[in-house]
């Protein structure tokens, strides 16, 4: 009797969660039934489409896309803006029931789970699924998604079988059968530059990709290849990781226009910077390193990163570093996305001192701690840096926590 | 019965057991008071946990009072 694995998937996580609370609220639509998407703001440049229902998926509108172009696959379509304080509640609140089945979880994303059972038999662990969706939908008001294996790939690819408020097994002899005659593009880590590339090579299916010569993926698409040629075997080294501590701490925005100048995009990493590094000091951590992410109009994406001489949570060291890495980084391009984050992370009472700081950096720490508490009293703007003054700019950029669900991971 | 949701004064009992029994509550100026408790129970929809009390008022009118443990509010759900 070996592991295994559940994937906990919500089903259009984003839709269900804001569906299930309008209906506590006694808002008497049912958004799951229409077609819908949850979207950002366009006014601020972030329309793009975050969730569907399933009608709205009969329209053939799809997650990433933007709401013009969702518009007009279907004029009737209900946009509804997103609500994070819903999603990370419904997101938490879901971890903690998922806990009462098993210890180890392994939260994916804000909307996936990896669960691990041991000592238990395949059977059980098919009624246990079924219990445990029934429980979610009951107790939670929105369905998921349960997909069960030996591994946390195949789990995952079993959950993507059917949606929606499903369970699904694909244990290691089922994947000729369950796995194989799927499109290549829904194996795991084979995206939309992959596909292209393995399409001219003839693979279209999963199961031709397993079929394929391995020294020609291999040589081809280097260790990348590699990985997806056991993916399409179903096989699957990773570990299951129960606590993950925090790697990095970082906010990035889309910005209301395109930044021209350098003065306005430093005025924007600060505002950036006052986030991450409040959050930084919130978790009682140390940086070392400082990088900085530019997405340009044409979304063209490059990120640079810097390792400092001493460890710092002062916002002033990330803000000036960040600064000097983007007049390094920039290319004139008008900017449209600008990310701060800091990784290399320790986690200590004590500092050590070093002769690498200069005394203005010292005494800001003391003012950052003052800051924060101000802040944590009479609130986040109760207490801003003057560039921030008479300008319709934000004084602390990036509410949303957004790596502290590992969205876009590639690494199971 | 309607659907209201909204934010109303309620007085009510906290019991040393940590059971809540609201007692009356005010709507448009009015003073209603709750005769009997049918029902209570927990809803946790989307992780949101809010206490539903389902009263009976003048043995007909039945009203569904909750309240919401996050923002510590009571609403009238349903009259």
């Amino acid at each position: 009797m070996g592991q295994i694995i559940m994937h906990i998937d919500v089903n259009s996580a984003f839709l269900s969660w804001t569906a299930a609370y309008e209906k506590q609220m006694g808002i008497e639509r049912d958004i799951r039934t229409v077609p819908a998407v949850i979207g950002g703001n366009e006014q601020s440049r972030h329309g793009i489409v975050l969730a569907k229902s399933t009608p709205a998926k009969k329209f053939k509108i799809q997650t990433g896309m933007s709401l013009m172009e969702a518009r007009q696959m279907c004029p009737d379509l209900l946009v509804i803006p997103p609500d994070y304080n819903i999603y990370v509640r419904a997101s938490k609140a879901l971890r903690e029931y998922l806990k009462k089945y098993t210890p180890d979880v392994e939260v994916f994303s804000i909307d996936e789970c990896f669960l691990r059972f041991t000592d238990i038999n395949r059977d059980q662990a098919v009624k246990l699924a079924y219990k445990i969706k029934d429980g979610v939908r009951d107790k939670f008001g929105y369905t998921v998604n349960i997909g069960i294996s030996e591994n946390k790939l195949l789990a995952k690819q079993a959950g993507d079988l059917e949606k929606p408020d499903k369970c699904h097994t694909m244990f290691i002899e089922e994947i000729k059968e369950k796995l194989w005659p799927l499109p290549v593009e829904e194996l795991f880590m084979v995206g939309r530059r992959t596909r292209p590339k393995l399409n001219r090579w003839g693979i279209y299916t999963i199961g031709e990709l397993a079929n394929a010569d391995y020294k020609l993926i291999a040589a081809m698409l280097k260790s990348h290849g590699r990985l997806i040629y056991n993916y399409a075997w179903g096989r699957d080294i990773s570990i299951f990781k129960e606590k993950d501590p925090i790697k990095s701490v970082g906010n990035s925005s889309t910005l209301k226009f395109d930044i021209t100048d350098r003065e306005t995009a430093h005025v924007v990493l600060l505002s950036l910077t006052e986030m991450t590094a409040w959050r930084l000091r919130e978790a009682g951590m140390y940086c070392r390193v400082v990088s900085i992410s530019i997405k340009d109009k044409d979304f063209g994406f490059k990120i640079k990163q810097r390792k400092i001489m001493y460890f710092t949570d002062c916002t002033r060291d990330i803000y000036l570093n960040a600064c000097s890495l983007f007049d390094e980084l920039w290319d004139n391009k008008p900017v449209r996305a600008l990310g701060v984050h800091v990784s290399d992370l320790e986690f200590s009472r004590f500092k050590q001192i070093n002769f690498f700081q200069d005394e203005l950096s010292l005494k800001n720490e003391i003012l950052d701690k003052t800051v924060d508490e101000v802040r944590a009293k009479y609130g986040d703007n109760s207490i801003i840096r003057g560039v921030f003054a008479n300008t319709d700019l934000k004084p602390v950029l990036g509410g949303y926590p957004d790596d502290e669900y590992p969205g876009m991971t590639s690494i199971l | 019965m309607k659907i209201i949701n909204e934010p109303i004064k309620v007085m009510a009992v906290f019991n040393t057991d940590g059971k809540i029994e609201p007692v009356k509550f005010r709507i448009d100026d009015k003073v209603v008071r709750i005769e009997k408790i049918m029902k209570t129970y927990e809803e946790n929809i989307v992780g949101n946990t809010r206490i539903v009390f389902v009263c009976l008022h003048k043995g007909k009118d039945i009203f569904e009072l909750k309240y919401e443990l996050d923002t510590k509010t009571w609403y009238l759900f349903k009259k």
